[in-house]
């Protein structure tokens, strides 16, 4: 039995059609990230698949349990983390824990006994009489978090758990992510962070447009782009035309800056080198650095949904 | 799941988003406050206007009481609740709609009895309002709360984050209601036409069944007033789940 089973899925909000006949399954145990530009479905998938929007078409099972017909049984195993902080700011951290855990008819010593660790997990148990609306962004965060935990979920939806987040939180949140993954829980999640999700997933689902376009491990998803090869370098000076310069070398098919590096993409990086060390002659400059990398998730990412770079980075990335 | 388990998981859950709303919307110093002076200026507007007599008035005035504090919160707390996320938390837990909805009604119902409570003994203390039967009066409080509150819930399943959109229409039912229920003009005087128009309101079956508590006798018999109450809240239950499953796609 599959954690979740989605089955040509069909969304459709009059005309417009959100998801368009998608499939896929996420193991038992697995991490799985969901990835997408916005608008392009992932919400979406989400409120089917925790039962808050029923599909046009299609069937979705979590640990076999239709998600129409047997709602409440398939939420009960569920533990759902939304993008927004939606903690109770009138209610202090531990009375949002004890409502959560009530909804979810968590025991009475159990919900104490999982409430009192997560707190402390999240580093909130000292603050856990003080109502949510004097909590910093990232402590409603890590609060939103152990909610979704305090049932002992075997899967878990993760949306957006790290964005815009301090340090401490991340690094709080991503070691709790790591546990529940060694824990055996399924982790459905979803990011802005491609980075993150090429690090915790075991598999990934592009979705682009309503439909997937893509769905394998990581390091996989990488291997179908390997054209997209680049070189990252480093000069000991700079000037306001050297990006420019830089996209004149011979086989390179694009750059940009990423801070005092540039990122030159190829298919032939020792072409590139050559033309590159070419390049610091001429200008009477050194290399500082310069290193070959494959192509990053971030690049499938780009090229399957036909995102436009900007800068130093990806644009409309949700 | 048994049935009996099934019922116990959401009567549960259902207490536990009472409790959550009343701890959160309800004991607001501005929120009591707002409950208790609402049915004294009623009462200070008819008794300075020589409307009425303080005792003749009692009765209609906890029937208004009820159903205005009954229905005043919610069409705000949901609103608020959908515009802070927090309403998709209840939407996605392991508990039915009708869980859901019945938890926004108990706390509007909570709220109601403890303000016509405070109305019932005041005039009882103040005014030595005489009372025939307290059981009349107990059911139609009861029963009316219960029922105005889940009009409410029914009213904010409209999927607005703005909680004057729904004020607006519960304003619009709430207000008319006041004058064709016989709570300022006895159903007997009213029009045949009118008396039919009564009849599809339950604030005329709340106000009978209270006025029968204060002075006797009633217009209907009061078993009927207390079936037609329980029939309203059926019909808003079944009507509300409806809707928020509707809205909700």
């Amino acid at each position: 039995m599959q954690a979740i089973e989605v089955s040509h899925l069909v969304k459709k909000f009059g005309t417009l059609t959100a998801i368009n006949d998608i499939s896929f399954s996420v193991g038992v145990g697995e991490t799985f990230g969901f990835l997408g530009p916005n608008g392009a479905g992932k919400t979406t998938t989400i409120r089917i698949l925790t039962g808050i929007s029923p599909p046009t078409a299609g069937t979705a099972t979590i640990f076999g349990h239709d998600i129409v017909r047997e709602t409440v049984a398939a939420r009960q195993s569920m533990g759902i983390v939304s993008e927004t902080s939606n903690v109770y700011t009138d209610l202090t951290g531990w009375q949002n824990m004890m409502f959560s855990a009530q909804l979810y008819r968590v025991g009475r010593s159990e919900r104490d006994k999982n409430a009192t660790e997560l707190l402390k997990r999240f580093e909130l148990y000292e603050r856990r009489r003080d109502k949510v609306h004097g909590f910093s962004k990232g402590m409603r965060r890590r609060l939103t978090i152990a909610m979704g935990l305090v049932n002992s979920p075997r899967l878990l939806f993760l949306d957006e758990p790290t964005s815009g987040l301090d340090v401490q939180s991340n690094i709080i949140i991503r070691d709790v992510i790591s546990d529940l993954v060694q824990a055996g829980v399924t982790v459905f999640l979803t990011t802005h962070n491609i980075e993150e999700a090429n690090v915790i997933c075991d598999r990934v689902a592009i979705i682009d447009k309503g439909h997937i376009a893509a769905i394998d491990a990581p390091e996989r998803l990488k291997k179908t782009i390997q054209s997209v090869q680049s070189i990252e370098v480093s000069f000991d000076s700079s000037s306001s035309t050297q990006l420019d310069e830089l996209r004149k070398i011979p086989m390179v098919n694009g750059a940009r800056k990423e801070g005092d590096k540039y990122r030159l993409y190829t298919e032939d990086p020792s072409e590139v080198i050559e033309g590159v060390t070419a390049y610091a002659h001429a200008h009477n400059t050194r290399v500082i650095s310069i290193t070959t990398l494959g192509p990053s998730l971030e690049d499938v990412f780009v090229k399957l949904t036909g995102l436009q770079r900007s800068g130093g980075g990806v644009t409309a990335i949700d | 799941m048994g049935l009996q388990d099934r019922l116990s998981r959401e009567l549960v859950a259902a207490w536990a988003i009472a409790k959550k709303d009343v701890a959160i919307y309800y004991l607001r110093p501005g929120t009591i406050m707002g409950g208790v002076l609402f049915p004294l200026f009623m009462f200070l507007a008819f008794t300075a206007g020589n409307l009425s007599t303080p005792a003749a008035l009692i009765p209609g005035l906890i029937s208004i009481t009820t159903l205005f504090s009954a229905s005043s919160i919610e069409p705000v707390s949901i609103p608020i609740e959908r515009r802070t996320g927090t309403f998709d938390r209840l939407l996605s837990a392991p508990i039915s709609l009708n869980a859901l909805v019945l938890g926004e009604s108990l706390s509007g119902l909570l709220y109601s009895v403890c303000i016509a409570s405070v109305v019932f003994v005041a005039a009882l203390i103040i005014l030595r309002t005489p009372i025939v039967s307290i059981v009349p009066i107990v059911l139609g409080v009861l029963l009316s709360s219960f029922c105005f509150a889940t009009m409410a819930s029914l009213f904010a399943a409209y999927p607005t984050e703005s909680p004057g959109d729904i004020i607006s229409m519960v304003n619009l039912v709430r207000f008319p209601l006041i004058f064709i229920s016989g709570v300022f003009i006895p159903l007997a005087v009213l029009p045949s036409f009118g008396q039919m128009i009564a009849y599809v309101s339950p604030l005329t079956y709340a106000n009978d069944l209270i006025q029968g508590g204060y002075h006797g006798k009633t217009v209907l018999n009061p078993f009927i007033d207390l079936a037609m109450l329980i029939v309203f809240i059926l019909i808003f239950q079944v009507v509300a789940n409806y809707l928020y499953k509707r809205f909700n796609d």
